[in-house]
């Protein structure tokens, strides 16, 4: 089987609610979309989903003509051919889309889902609630996590990091309304590199006072390993971070440097091959990684397969618009189906509708960094969000 | 598909394409399913009474294309204690004839079920293993030289000062048929302490441009390996033998290794990747220490830090087996058969 040829679709997508944290806590509804199609001589398609449409065609000559099935060399391929450049920005994108659209195709290939290509056992992936939620009111809150814990689900991550007195009500409310599906819900918080490490020690005891955290994420910046790593030695939690890097080289210094405890990780860090590879890595220095949220939760594919995953992120604020997909969650887990590949349709009708008639609505993924962060807390203003009345 | 049982042969003396401390017994197992495929593996002969028991309890029912799930299944049945010698490589073996059946099941040969692209791995050859005098170490190399390309070959040393200088520079001599330039790998088997590895191999280094030395004192022993290196210009070598990822953790802390060994009769194909992508985080190059019918070569395409293959054997002289690894001009070069290539004769 040889790839001939490629298809990038982009679209907007308004989502059925919004999605905010530290940095715009009031939110965005709005998401660019895009899909890479790669086609072959026998007819098949594999598909991807993320951001690397620009690209695509400086990468492609490498790949034409190739059969899929040989994945790994085509991604060191990929990678040597970027030597220079550097495997960064947009060509990273790029990179990470063909890899994955490559993955979907040797499963294709082979007729089963993608997590059986990548030996998995079962393909099984417990999940957590993750809200996205600081736009969201302490209602809308309770009911999204209740929703999920209805599902089995029995762990949260909150969006935190401008306003403690908050920020503790609602871990209280997440916690409640997970408590059905467990006596001792996992809590987690995100703060998006809103803090500094000190200040994300302060803010992080003040709340162990009253909360067990499993985790912390991203609170330092991504590369900053003194910082992590100071916060990692300062809090009981762990530190979780890794999401905003995309190679394992990127990686390599929070791992040699005891800086994290969790690794985020995701198809954008180099596609799958990258992801296994930052995962393995990983692994090997006795850490766990934890998958993503993605769209139809296709990443749970390849979740399913790492030796060190310990639960993935469940989002689910409506994005899924010209997508089927084979699974669903129960008590708790993400159960993949028999379909092969990342087990994802494309509803190509659909994907016209909005091509031709773009949504509109608030904001757009994705957003900036806030004012202060790093130095000083800028709490939202009244009415930035629904819990800070006007 | 489903596993449905084990068929391991008995002792067999007659081959000896297994390396180094394989010692000269194997065994070959055969991994039956369902679907008429039969998975192989090829192991030292102590592994017979593991390997039934793991089929027995963890194999029968299974599917072979869940490979990796299944070799950490069996890894963490293991870890309450650390798994012997004999356990890990009965695990590594049986993951080689589950990785066999993943490839036979898409007709295709292994490197490509793995992702890599048609392996040329770079070969060297390696006298490990073998007890071979002055003379036949001179006709040994230069065999591998002139009729397989070799330009690398790895010696024991370890014994008498003028007898290691006198040794190297014939394995030297007879592989500058194939370049002018042979790359050097000694392997002091652990008979030296740190310091006197240091001294040996500073001696050595002033005759001899060495690319590695492994064997060297403890392998757990990442400090004095760290001092080693610091000490001399050649790269230390360290992995040989491991069957667990977290053995290479010491070295991969304190860069104590240059080059990370992997052995996949200790810690079978599942394990290599993940070690090798480790190695990758630290680009440290990542070379395979030799395999039964050259198999190993199947897994070159598939390391982003790919070194190197030991070669013992370029081809198996046993008749118990063929493989479909050839060695062309210093590259192993695996074939397209389904699977691993191991064909039983």
């Amino acid at each position: 089987m040889k790839i001939t040829g490629y298809r990038v679709e982009q679209y907007l997508m308004k989502m059925d609610r919004l999605v905010g944290d530290a940095n715009l806590p009031s939110g965005v509804e709005m998401l660019p979309g895009s899909i890479l199609y790669l086609e072959t001589d026998e007819g098949l398609t594999g598909i991807s989903f993320g951001y690397g449409g620009g690209a695509v065609e400086g990468l492609f000559g490498l790949i034409e003509g190739a059969d899929p099935r040989e994945v790994v060399a085509l991604w060191i391929r990929m990678n040597d051919f970027l030597h220079k450049a550097g495997n960064e920005g947009a060509a990273c994108a790029a990179l990470s889309a063909i890899d994955m659209a490559l993955w979907d195709l040797k499963a294709k290939i082979a007729g089963e889902p993608l997590w059986k290509t990548l030996g998995a056992k079962e393909g099984r992936v417990k999940a957590y609630a993750s809200g996205l939620d600081y736009c969201l009111s302490d209602e809308e809150l309770f009911a999204f996590y209740r929703r999920m814990a209805e599902l089995g689900i029995d762990g949260g991550k909150l969006k935190v990091g401008l306003d403690l007195k908050a920020d503790l009500r609602r871990l209280g409310i997440m916690r409640d309304a997970l408590s059905i599906a467990s006596p001792r819900p996992v809590l987690m918080i995100d703060s998006n590199e809103y803090w500094s490490p000190k200040q994300a020690v302060r803010y992080i005891r003040r709340m162990e006072q009253h909360f067990e955290l499993r985790w912390v994420e991203e609170p330092a910046r991504r590369w900053d390993y003194h910082g992590l790593r100071l916060v990692s030695q300062q809090v009981a939690a762990k530190v979780a971070s890794g999401e905003n890097l995309h190679t394992l080289a990127d990686v390599y210094p929070l791992i040699a440097n005891q800086a994290v405890d969790v690794i985020n990780v995701w198809t954008g860090q180099s596609g799958v091959t990258g992801l296994r590879q930052i995962a393995h890595m990983a692994h090997a220095h006795g850490l766990q990684v934890s998958m993503m949220n993605a769209q139809a939760n296709y990443m749970a594919q390849i979740a399913a397969a790492l030796p060190n995953h310990n639960m993935m992120e469940v989002v689910d604020p409506g994005r899924e618009h010209c997508l089927r997909w084979d699974n669903r969650i129960e008590d708790g887990y993400i159960v993949l189906g028999d379909a092969p590949g990342f087990g994802i349709e494309i509803d190509e009708q659909k994907l016209r509708e909005l091509q031709a008639h773009p949504p509109t609505g608030r904001g757009k993924f994705p957003f900036p960094r806030r004012e202060g962060a790093g130095r000083y807390i800028v709490p939202p203003a009244p009415g930035e969000v629904p819990w800070r009345r006007g | 598909m489903k596993i449905t049982g084990v068929k391991v042969t008995r002792r067999m003396h007659e081959t000896n394409a297994l390396a180094g401390r394989l010692a000269e017994s194997c065994c070959i197992v055969m991994l039956s399913t369902d679907a008429g495929l039969t998975g192989i593996g090829i192991a030292d002969a102590g592994v017979r009474a593991p390997v039934r028991r793991l089929v027995a309890d963890m194999l029968v029912g299974a599917d072979p294309r869940s490979v990796t799930g299944i070799w950490q299944r069996m890894m963490d049945a293991q870890s309450a204690s650390h798994p012997g010698k004999v356990l890990s490589r009965a695990i590594a073996v049986l993951d080689q004839a589950l990785w066999d059946l993943k490839a036979k099941a898409n007709h295709e040969p292994l490197w490509k079920s793995l992702g890599g692209a048609p392996p040329t791995a770079n070969a060297y050859a390696s006298s490990i293993g073998l007890s071979l005098g002055d003379e036949e170490l001179s006709a040994w190399f230069l065999r591998m030289a002139r009729d397989h390309g070799l330009r690398g070959g790895k010696l024991r040393v370890g014994t008498e000062e003028s007898g290691d200088a006198r040794r190297l520079e014939r394995m030297r001599a007879a592989l500058a048929e194939a370049t002018p330039e042979p790359v050097l790998m000694i392997d002091a088997d652990h008979g030296w302490s740190v310091k006197q590895a240091i001294d040996r191999v500073r001696a050595m280094e002033q005759q001899f441009d060495l690319t590695w030395i492994e064997g060297v004192s403890r392998d757990r022993d990442a400090r004095g390996l760290k001092q080693l290196s610091d000490a001399i210009c050649g790269a230390v070598c360290v992995g040989k033998g491991f069957a667990t990822i977290g053995e290479f953790l010491p070295h991969l802390q304190r860069r104590s290794a240059d080059v990370i060994q992997i052995d996949i009769n200790t810690i079978g194909i599942t394990g290599a990747l993940q070690v090798a992508d480790a190695a990758f985080g630290l680009e440290l190059p990542v070379t395979l220490s030799a395999a039964p019918g050259n198999v190993h070569a199947h897994l070159a395409g598939v390391m982003p830090y790919f070194m190197s293959i030991e070669i013992v054997d370029p081809e198996p002289v046993t008749r118990l087996f063929t493989s479909g690894v050839r060695i062309v001009d210093g590259w192993a070069v695996a074939g397209d058969a389904p699977g691993n290539g191991l064909v039983l004769s």
